[in-house]
């Protein structure tokens, strides 16, 4: 009885429990990271006393060490580290000296925007293409489509980067400005300093999406209700937008999120070839740098932009396939 | 518009309405090739192009016209022509010869990375299926956390730990795939703990030994091939990624991600062929592991999308 109680109870909060499975996992995570982070050898105050090569006593070292928190115990460094998680401060960082979350939101909106234009892309693109090759199966179409698509995924973003670059020097005698321009400051040179790395990630992006979403519309377009839309002779667009293409999207709409969610933190490459601002490049900076609160404060965040997108997407499936539900 | 009712008029329950051989086929090793280049024509030139590619980077000693690493200041940035097929870098190097020498790194980390991460998230993989129980959450909580970072930064974090160079860069790039790969292989290995040989093999007493390998990892092989030949072009990607960044393969071993990083960027209007060339030598690998990867999931397990 007491079980079963229990049970109901959960059954009624689940968005409840949801939170708490978020939290843990996210605290798994901080844990993870934690220790990820000093597993890295070398640590900062001797990568940026020591080698600059200049004569160091043992005591400005121990000074720096005990002035950064490091000589704490591992654990009393992982509690300061959560308490100030809990205030939504990640610390300062160990290189600059700035708060992270300051660092942070910097870059962000570079990422994001960046992140958004490349899907924005990368939907105009694969969307239409990967229904056209679905509906047109085994025609010059399909095979263009697939070869293309095929293609996007072998390419490397950061060679697309380059030969993007080369292109704009030798067509057009000019580089994209080194220093960024936001977007409500110039939203014309916002916007063309970012289509071209937009462009290169878009490709890859694009590629993945047609070929999920020509493979999801051709499982769709096998079903019973769609030969019987065909059969009373409804208008072909009718019939694969509303009776395809909805209920093929949703595995198209996961790989659009988690490629999304990839964008956040993970163009650590492109971001270089462009010289970008963004979190990838600070991530690669921090990694050299082994500077520890910043590696986790943008480990977590990546990570904390995967698991928030995916439960995005969750809600998302209930909103595209009333069937699900998740009360 | 004729074309979508052809669609829908294919027969049987497989993909893309192509006839998909089952896996009993395989026991004729044989015949199963050949009804696969029979089938899959693309996938089989895809094949050939990378034992030639094998050929190549395994005799680059004897093919590359001249030394890779060798440094020659009056041939800087030299133009593709007769000498230099390919031309030159920035210290005069021969750039085919460091493309036909990279052939090696790309390969050598492709394959060790994909082989290590695969048989070792396989294994991990059938354990977490095969015992179940808590040691089961426990992984699969640890791989759901570790595939919440994208492979990129993992293997970031993971060179950043054991530091630059080949073997390292091999481990980083095969750990970071290990979660991906184990819940596939765990997947398939569920449903083959639920069956009834399984369940006869136990009752008759065959140890946990005996039933991992005689009974379930056969039966994960078909998964775990797929898996490798998704996973090679991707690790091929990932090292030339990382070697640009300066963290994976140094200077002045031959890799192709390392050749477009640096004066190839920097020059690249007085020298693109430095970006060129490299470049295409990484699409064209990757793209040729990505098309015979498709075709063995078709052929082996057409339900596995990657």
């Amino acid at each position: 009885m007491a079980r079963y109680l229990i049970r109901r109870l959960l059954l009624m909060i689940p968005t409840l429990l949801t939170v708490a499975v978020l939290i843990l996992t996210l605290l798994t995570v901080a844990v993870l990271i934690f220790v990820l982070v000093r597993v890295i050898p070398g640590d900062i105050v001797e990568l940026r006393l020591v080698s600059g090569g200049s004569f160091v006593t043992r005591g400005v070292i121990e000074a720096e060490r005990a002035r950064l928190g490091l000589n704490k115990p591992l654990w009393q460094q992982f509690v300061d580290w959560m308490a100030g998680l809990v205030r939504f401060d990640l610390g300062t960082s160990m290189w600059t000296g700035a708060p992270i979350t300051h660092e942070i939101a910097l870059r962000f909106q570079l990422s994001l925007q960046l992140a958004i234009m490349s899907t924005l892309i990368a939907v105009a693109i694969a969307i239409p293409l990967g229904i056209t090759a679905a509906v047109r199966r085994g025609t010059w179409v399909d095979y263009t489509v697939q070869i293309v698509g095929v293609a996007g995924l072998a390419t490397p973003s950061f060679w697309l980067a380059i030969l993007l670059l080369l292109a704009l020097l030798t067509y057009a005698h000019w580089l994209p400005p080194l220093t960024f321009t936001p977007l409500w400051v110039d939203p014309r040179a916002n916007l063309l300093q970012l289509i071209w790395p937009a462009l290169a990630v878009g490709y890859r992006y694009s590629a993945v999406t047609s070929r999920m979403t020509r493979s999801a519309m051709l499982e769709v377009l096998r079903e019973d209700y769609v030969r019987t839309a065909w059969a009373k002779g409804l208008a072909q667009r009718v019939i694969i937008v509303r009776h395809a293409l909805r209920n093929a999207l949703m595995p198209v709409v996961t790989v659009i999120g988690l490629e999304f969610a990839f964008l956040i933190g993970g163009l650590v490459v492109t971001e270089q070839v462009f010289n970008l601002n963004g979190i990838g490049k600070l991530f690669v900076d921090a990694i050299s740098h082994r500077d520890y609160t910043m590696i986790q404060g943008l480990m977590l965040l990546v990570a904390g932009v995967y698991i928030v997108v995916n439960f995005l997407i969750d809600l998302l499936y209930v909103w595209l396939d009333p069937r699900i539900s998740y009360g | 518009m004729a074309e979508p009712r052809r669609v829908i008029a294919t027969p049987g329950p497989n993909v893309e309405g192509r006839r998909v051989p089952s896996l009993a086929t395989k026991r004729h090793g044989a015949s199963w090739l050949a009804r696969f280049v029979r089938r899959y024509p693309l996938g089989a030139a895809a094949a050939v192009a990378i034992m030639i590619m094998a050929v190549v980077a395994a005799l680059a000693g004897t093919l590359a016209p001249y030394d890779p690493v060798a440094n020659d200041f009056g041939a800087m940035f030299g133009r593709p022509g007769a000498t230099h097929w390919f031309g030159t870098d920035a210290y005069g190097r021969d750039v085919l010869s460091r493309i036909i020498y990279g052939a090696r790194t790309a390969l050598l980390v492709g394959f060790g990375a994909s082989l290590a991460g695969a048989t070792l998230g396989a294994m991990i993989g059938v354990a977490s299926a095969y015992f179940g129980g808590t040691t089961d959450l426990l992984i699969q909580r640890l791989a759901d956390i570790m595939i919440s970072f994208p492979i990129i930064i993992l293997a970031l974090a993971i060179v950043a730990i054991l530091g630059s160079g080949i073997q390292n860069l091999i481990l980083a790039i095969g750990l970071s795939f290990v979660p991906r790969i184990e819940l596939v292989v765990r997947a398939s290995a569920l449903s083959i703990r639920r069956t009834t040989y399984v369940e006869a093999a136990r009752a008759i007493g065959a140890g946990h030994w005996r039933i991992i390998f005689r009974h379930m990892v056969p039966n994960v092989v078909a998964p775990y091939l797929v898996m490798v030949t998704a996973f090679l072009g991707q690790a091929i990607l990932l090292e030339a990624s990382l070697s640009f960044l300066g963290l994976g393969i140094n200077e002045p071993t031959a890799a192709w991600g390392l050749m477009l990083s640096g004066a190839a960027v920097e020059f690249v209007q007085r020298a693109p062929w430095m970006a060129v060339f490299p470049g295409l030598a990484i699409t064209t690998t990757v793209l040729t592991f990505n098309v015979l990867g498709d075709a063995l999931r078709d052929a082996l397990d057409p339900r596995l999308r990657t």
